[in-house]
């Protein structure tokens, strides 16, 4: 369903519009039907010649089932929600899978400085690669990331990775996301942080291996006298 | 032959460059900008840099008040094309990014910057301590052949003046064009000229003297 309006770009996507999708469901059920009985008992009580209209309160047991048997019926579709946002929760947010690569994102008001591990593969060595707004990744690669913010709260989000993540001051937070497809989408900043939170959009690039390697040769600090991957990049 | 060949190429060159001069110097008198739609987006503007241009120190928003136009363009210009302000640790700089963004296009920018450029200019506050003028006036012999024996710039020469600058916001510039976070992007014309420049203030102290000087010159 959701799929069609926007792209699975993470391996856990899917389970994300899965859930969104038992969730829908559920609420289109139960909403589908309390509608259909509300215009149902609306057409078979309606006025008529001679009887009078009758305070119904609602205690007697005949009445009350009217009440009672949706109510459990709706806790035992809990029990299915309530199982399957853990066991998604636990593989997206709990879970931290060996990373092949660690990549550090700063947000700040109102931009995000995106730390790429250079050609040795290891975050936070001299030739870590930074760029402005635009974050490289490599397709099927498993990706360690590193949340912190300069100054205020900040939440980044990957709606193709179905990702959201509030960034806190102060802290780092390190969550995870494997890229599946090649291309070039959204990153947004989801908590509002100021003036101009609605103008810090960045992008992020998925490629093959082989054109990141590309990329990395390109933007490694001082190979090309560069001291950054600067924005127009 | 080949002499005439390098003359007449000199020639035309000379010829065509004349033409462009003077077209440019025609478009520039034709297409006066569009002042009031310069005010108007100059709104978002006002939330930082104050309605009259004049800045505020807590957001770090200098005041812009007092620039002519055309350095004023160039650089809202550099910072939409992450030419300024797009280092990573120039923090100031990415908050005044996003904020070029919403100048749509060329016309825009030049309406704002032709927009700030009518605001009335004031002396700001004197905010940093222990800066020496009498140590920085020798300094600002470096200086000034490109800002000015008054510190009111040179347009010919793309200098910005600084009689008008905050002095909190001069020595952050000055830190940053000595550290590269600005000037250092290949396609920075101007901040290229000046980086060199800062490497003669040899620390922060060398610094704030010749801003006092730079001061001094102002309030005369
Ligand atoms: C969110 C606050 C904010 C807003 C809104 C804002 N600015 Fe800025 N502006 C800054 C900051 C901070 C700096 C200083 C950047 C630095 O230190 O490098 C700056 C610097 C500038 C400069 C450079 C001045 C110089 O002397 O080089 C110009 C020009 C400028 N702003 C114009 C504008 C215009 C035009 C707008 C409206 C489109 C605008 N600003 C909106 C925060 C803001
Ligand atoms: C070769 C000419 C030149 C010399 C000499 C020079 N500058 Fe500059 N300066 C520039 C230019 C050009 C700019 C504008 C840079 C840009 O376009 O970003 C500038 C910008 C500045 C700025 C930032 C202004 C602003 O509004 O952001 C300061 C501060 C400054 N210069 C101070 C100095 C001081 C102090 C000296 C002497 C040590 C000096 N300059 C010497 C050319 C020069
Ligand atoms: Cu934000």
């Amino acid at each position: 369903m959701i799929e069609a309006y926007l792209e699975r770009a993470s391996t856990y996507a899917g389970d994300i519009d899965n859930l969104f999708s038992v969730i829908f469901w559920i609420v289109v059920l139960w909403g589908g039907l309390a509608e259909i009985i509300l215009f149902y008992f609306c057409f078979r009580f309606r006025k008529k010649e001679g009887v009078k209209g009758q305070y119904i309160s609602g205690e007697e047991k005949h009445q009350k089932k009217w009440i009672a048997i949706p109510h459990y019926l709706v806790l035992v579709f809990d029990v299915f929600l309530i199982a399957g946002a853990i066991s998604v929760w636990y593989n997206i947010k709990q879970r931290l899978p060996e990373p092949d690569l660690t990549v550090g994102v700063v947000a700040q008001q109102w931009a995000w400085t995106f730390i790429h591990p250079g050609a040795d593969g290891v975050l936070h060595t001299e030739d870590d690669i930074k760029t402005i707004d635009k974050l490289h990744l490599i397709e099927n690669t498993t990706y360690h990331f590193e949340l912190e913010s300069k100054d205020v709260l900040h939440s980044f989000s990957v709606p193709v990775f179905r990702l959201k993540q509030d960034i806190i001051p102060g802290r780092k937070i390190t969550g995870w996301f494997k890229p599946i497809k090649k291309g070039e989408w959204d990153i947004q900043c989801t908590e509002i942080c100021g003036i101009g939170h609605g103008l810090m959009p960045a992008r992020v690039h998925i490629t093959s291996a082989y054109d990141h390697q590309q990329w990395i040769v390109q933007n490694t600090p001082g190979s090309s006298g560069q001291a950054y991957a600067s924005a127009s990049n | 032959m080949f002499q005439r060949m390098i003359f007449s190429y000199f020639s035309f060159r000379s010829a065509a460059a004349a033409c462009a001069i003077s077209l440019t110097l025609l478009g520039s008198s034709l297409s006066a900008q569009d002042l009031d739609n310069g005010k108007k987006m100059y709104q978002i503007c006002t939330a930082c840099h104050g309605a009259e241009g004049h800045g505020n120190q807590v957001l770090n928003a200098p005041q812009i008040a007092g620039l002519d136009a055309v350095y004023l363009e160039t650089q809202l210009r550099n910072w939409k094309e992450g030419i300024r302000g797009a280092h990573p640790d120039d923090t100031a700089g990415l908050q005044m990014r996003p904020m070029s963004m919403t100048l749509k296009d060329e016309e825009t920018i030049k309406d704002v910057a032709a927009y700030v450029a009518t605001l009335e200019a004031k002396i700001p506050e004197a905010t940093l301590e222990g800066g020496d003028a009498t140590k920085g006036q020798a300094a600002y012999a470096v200086c000034l052949a490109c800002h000015g024996p008054d510190a009111g710039g040179n347009a010919a020469l793309k200098s910005p003046s600084l009689r008008h600058q905050n002095d909190w916001y001069m020595l952050a510039q000055l830190k940053k064009f000595k550290s590269g976070i600005r000037g250092s992007n290949p396609k920075d014309v101007g901040g290229m000229q000046m980086r060199p420049m800062s490497m003669t203030l040899v620390d922060e102290q060398a610094m704030k003297d010749v801003i006092a000087h730079i001061r001094s010159l102002a309030e005369k």
